[in-house]
């Protein structure tokens, strides 16, 4: 309790800078660093990115279609509707805007939260779907908007934004609705595009979401890319074993697997789905030494459970006659 | 809706009830690229937040605000993937270490930081 009584000063001091920042909204531009805005050009404008008047209450159609048809999907609101509008709710789900986009083979690739970053993608050619909140916190009033270009100098942004095709709204203005949504933002992209300034986990994270749900070739393509871009990384290289082994090919997978471990000798994942291939087929003992390293590896993360069932499987399994080649 | 739909569809969603209380078998299987690395993610993001902690400058500093660590260290474990990843990313971006009176701030700030993400405290809540 003293340490409470002890914080209340700061406390009463963060709500002032707070509301200072609330109060604060002026005309200027916000000033960003120089490395911010480093190699950005001063205006861009994405003119070609089609336009979808939103009807009633169905900007989550509306944008989705949007960034859809940027990266080359099929894809009209009218269509979407069934698939991301829930009537009784008058909005759209943020899981049903990606679930949308990855069933038609579109890796969704979620941005860094700034301002900068957005521009970026904008700069690249790829229009950023953004969710704002036009409320308040307490009555919200969620929307889906496209930016789709910006002005440094002028510090606005131009939006796709529900029945304006050019909305252009300050870029303070922009903020405060985006930072009530959580600065929740992603570009939609074909599955063998990168997103500007990608990063190595977030795209190959993106690329497992379409595994996840079974868009194997897209998946396969964004994995790829991946491997052409980071090929020290041991995450493309998983993720294309892991696909060979959905897809049946357990010869293709335990090579895969093997690679994977060629690059890192840690991963869990490479041991374990290598310990239910080699059981499986009857090596037995090579099975078992990768299932316990994948225990050991596994201690104390989410995948303990997991890890734990493999071994379990592979203390079962029985060993092959001596005609089975197993790996060293 | 018909009675007769109604009746239908009541015993459709009691079925599939049912079916959800039978005991689940663990099956083994390979494991998703997905969770192998939003495994891996928690774990260097935890590193990334007990690093700050684990300096002797945090330690005095929860010390002096009659914090225990090992109840800090608890309830870090209990934060979900996306909360560890936000409170990580926020230590990093605090007022770098030096040997300055900066320093200092940096410290207090990625401690109260750290209590605030655990619920300890609840300093940076901001007005509606």
């Amino acid at each position: 309790m003293g340490a409470l009584r002890l914080l209340a000063p700061a406390s009463a001091a963060a709500a002032c800078i707070g509301l200072l920042a609330l109060g604060g909204c002026s005309l200027n531009p916000p000033r960003f660093t120089p490395a911010e805005t480093d190699g950005l050009p001063a205006e861009v404008e994405l003119t070609q990115v089609p336009f979808f008047p939103q009807k009633q209450y169905q900007c989550g159609p509306a944008a989705l279609a949007t960034v859809l048809r940027s990266a080359g999907a099929a894809g009209s609101p009218d269509e979407l509707v069934g698939e991301v509008y829930l009537p009784g709710r008058k909005g759209s789900l943020q899981v049903e805007l990606v679930a949308a986009a990855r069933s038609r083979d579109r890796l969704v690739y979620p941005i860094s939260q700034d301002l900068p970053a957005l521009m970026r993608q904008v700069a690249a050619g790829t229009p950023v779907l953004v969710m704002q909140n036009l409320g308040v916190k307490l009555i919200p009033i969620w929307h889906y908007a496209v930016v789709v270009g910006y002005d440094l100098e002028a510090g606005t942004l131009v939006l796709r934004s529900g029945t304006t095709q050019r909305r252009v709204m300050g870029m303070r203005r922009f903020m405060s609705t985006w930072n009530r949504a959580e600065r929740w933002a992603l570009v939609v992209l074909e599955p063998r595009k990168l997103p500007a300034g990608a990063q190595l986990d977030r795209y190959v994270a993106a690329a497992a979401g379409l595994e996840e749900v079974g868009r194997l070739d897209a998946a396969e393509q964004a994995y790829g890319r991946a491997r052409e871009e980071w090929p020290d990384s041991v995450w493309p290289q998983l993720g294309l074993a892991n696909l060979s082994y959905r897809r049946g090919d357990r010869q293709a997978a335990e090579g895969g697997y093997l690679a994977a471990l060629a690059l890192d000798p840690r991963n869990v994942v490479a041991h374990n789905n290598l310990a239910e291939i080699l059981g499986d087929r009857g090596c037995v003992s090579q099975a078992r030494a990768h299932a316990e390293r994948a225990t050991a590896l596994a201690k104390g993360t989410s995948l303990e459970a997991a890890v734990a069932a493999t071994a379990r499987h592979v203390a079962g399994a029985t060993a092959g006659d001596s005609g089975v080649s197993c790996p060293p | 809706m018909t009675g007769f739909l109604k009746t239908l569809l009541v015993q459709v969603l009691a079925v599939s009830l049912l079916s959800l209380g039978s005991p689940l078998v663990v099956q083994a299987e390979v494991i998703g690229t997905l969770a192998g690395l939003e495994s891996a993610q928690r774990d260097n993001d935890l590193a990334r937040v007990n690093r700050a902690l684990a300096t002797a400058e945090a330690r005095e500093q929860l010390h002096a605000l009659g914090v225990d660590q090992a109840q800090v260290e608890a309830r870090l474990a209990r934060l979900t993937d996306s909360e560890l990843r936000t409170l990580a990313d926020r230590i990093d971006q605090a007022p770098a270490a030096g040997a300055d009176i900066l320093a200092v701030i940096g410290v207090v700030f990625v401690v109260l930081l750290i209590l605030e993400a655990v619920g300890v405290i609840d300093v940076f809540k901001k007005f509606p």
